[in-house]
């Protein structure tokens, strides 16, 4: 067990998790003495019929404010136009159902809102918010990247042509729902990539610098519950009881990577996701071996009892204790081609067989040397274990590009 | 573990002891920029006249070190007022300064335990944490080193290693 000379850990967002979750919603609201909410949502989730599941489960409570224009990259403008619309209804409170973008989106309407800022701007960066906000309650509709517990919202303006980063436990809503209803209708092409995220939180908590004793607790059981559902929700999508267990991992994953932070294949997948827009999940599930490979001689020792949650029991007892590391790899790899195939080929193994919608290749190879630079620069980097220069970026990338595993011998200790 | 040879003991001789390490490494990074090319391709990425400050709160001491205006790399002193400063680098009290200056902990470290804070762009504060390696492998003898930075690059070959450290020595002590 590793217990670090100093840590700090802090997630005070109340959990109500279950099959009919929604039903509590009116008390929790009640609870924050909020009568009017906003409820902030974007079109594919309002398409796939689940405000209608929640209006249905929320009876009693003042629906008659639901906005579903919140696009996949929220930005500025649209924070802006939101809080213009809750003033004007008289809003005292906001429920978020969605992903990153619609939760992020909700935080800048919250800070708006509640400090009556003209400029958003004013509060970015960290500490700036010196109180607490309006009431926020956020479904979330994807089980991956944890943003119901995160004290981070990032907000672009594309006018400026920057993003802004929030950060405060300020952000941190209130309560989050999660409800096997919300995520049953997502296509199993997404559910693989959105639970690899989640996954890689996890993964990265556990190996990476900051760790500390109450995110390894977190993120191990997040492990065991990811990879013990993954496949089965994916082949079998209307898997409730796996829906629910998903979701209840990728929360658990978001509380241990939000107080510990992630490593390099968050630098890696921010790059690419950067330089050519490839979904962050997307990104998690290809690099997230590689970054285990790469730092293997740093962190092996906790990779090995990874193989715990990843496999069970039986495996971990069954496979020699210096090799559980690279087992654990393994299975991860082995989970990557198993959505690859339950999947019929979308969900992509390795960079060059991303394709965007019209088949073009998402990730051309001259790109790589701008990934390479592009991640020195992202701040996760300073948690991985082994540190990183541009070859060494070059290596891994490469290798995650043609989809072999990483030429160890390449690997530069210290 | 650590290394225990160097520690002072007194609240005085410790700000002392900070403030003598910042000016040395100042000058240092100075001397760097002239003699080692990755620290010279390291400040060529970074933005032109970029300053950056590193310190101890509340009250210092402080070091800042910068671009002038024909591009090349200097120790700006010791007032972080006196100047912009695009990036701060805040130490958050003198006994975390210690640690770090003492090399019982390393700048990463020091991050993962919520020490430093930064204020500025997160890229140059990830250019500047290299510079600051390089700068200690050269200053440093490897047994301590080693305890500072992440990765000790013993792969550099030690004869030029040893050419550009004696260069650094010199220009330090010269502020040449
Ligand atoms: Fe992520």
């Amino acid at each position: 067990m590793f217990l670090p000379d100093y840590y700090e850990y802090c997630c005070r967002v109340k959990i109500v998790a279950g099959h009919n979750a929604l039903e509590n919603i009116p008390d929790l609201l009640a609870d924050l003495n909020a009568k009017k909410p906003m409820f902030i949502t974007d079109k594919g989730v309002a398409g796939a019929g689940l405000i209608e599941i929640v209006t249905e489960a929320v009876k009693g409570v003042d629906t008659s404010v639901i906005e579903d224009d919140v696009p996949p990259d929220s930005d500025l403008r649209v924070v802006n136009r939101l809080a213009g619309i809750y003033k004007d209804n008289g809003c005292d409170s906001i429920v978020a159902i969605g992903g990153g973008s619609v939760m992020d989106t909700a935080k800048g309407v919250n800070i708006i809102v509640s400090e009556d800022a003209e400029d958003l701007m004013k509060f970015s960066g960290a500490g700036a918010l010196t109180r607490p906000l309006r009431p926020l309650i956020v479904l979330p509709t994807t089980a991956g990247t944890g943003s119901e517990v995160t004290l981070v919202a990032v907000i672009a303006d594309k006018e400026k042509n920057i993003k802004m980063a929030f950060t405060s436990y300020f952000l941190l809503p209130n309560v989050a729902v999660l409800d096997s209803r919300m995520t049953l209708t997502l296509p199993p092409f997404i559910t693989a990539p959105t639970a690899m995220d989640a996954l890689t939180h996890a993964v990265e908590a556990y190996t990476c610098l900051a760790k500390n004793p109450i995110s390894d607790a977190h993120a191990g059981i997040a492990i065991s519950l990811i990879a013990n559902n993954i496949i089965n929700v994916v082949k079998n999508p209307s898997d409730q009881n796996g829906r629910l267990a998903l979701a209840n991992g990728a929360t658990m994953a978001g509380a241990a990577f939000s107080n510990s932070m992630v490593g390099m294949v968050h630098s890696i997948g921010h790059s690419v996701g950067a330089v050519c827009h490839v979904p962050h999940g997307v990104c998690m599930a290809i690099l997230l071996p590689y970054g285990l490979e790469y730092n293997l001689h740093r962190s092996g020792h906790l990779t090995a009892e990874l193989l715990l949650p990843l496999a069970g029991a039986e495996v971990y007892a069954a496979t020699p204790p210096e090799q559980r590391a690279d087992k654990a790899i393994e299975v991860i790899r082995t989970m990557n081609q198993d959505l690859y195939d339950a999947t019929s080929g979308r969900h992509a193994r390795f960079f060059s067989e991303i394709k965007d919608r019209d088949g073009k290749q998402m990730v051309p190879e001259d790109k790589l040397p701008a990934i390479a630079k592009t991640a020195l620069g992202d701040g996760s980097l300073l948690y991985n274990p082994e540190d990183m220069d541009y070859d060494d970026m070059m290596v891994v990338i490469k290798a995650a590009w043609d989809g072999v595993p990483l030429d160890r011998s390449l690997i530069k200790r210290g | 573990m650590g290394y225990q040879e160097i520690k002072p003991e007194t609240k005085p001789a410790k700000k002392a002891y900070v403030s003598l390490m910042l000016w040395f490494v100042g000058r240092a990074i100075q001397a760097a920029a002239k003699t080692d090319d990755q620290v010279k391709k390291e400040f060529e990425g970074l933005p032109d006249r970029f300053t950056f400050s590193l310190g101890v709160m509340p009250q210092g001491p402080y070091m800042i070190v910068g671009k002038d205006k024909n591009g090349a790399v200097k120790y700006m002193g010791s007032n972080p007022h006196a100047q912009k400063v695009d990036l701060q680098m805040n130490i958050k009290n003198l006994e975390a300064a210690i640690l770090l200056f003492t090399f019982q902990e390393g700048t990463a470290m020091a991050s993962c335990r919520d020490r430093l804070i930064l204020s500025g762009e997160v890229p140059d504060a990830l250019a500047v944490v290299r510079i600051l390696d390089i700068v200690e492998i050269y200053l440093l003898p490897e047994i301590v080193a080693k305890l500072a930075v992440k990765r000790y690059p013993k792969w550099w070959s030690p004869v030029s290693k040893n050419v550009v450290r004696g260069k650094i020595y010199i220009r330090t002590l010269l502020g040449i």
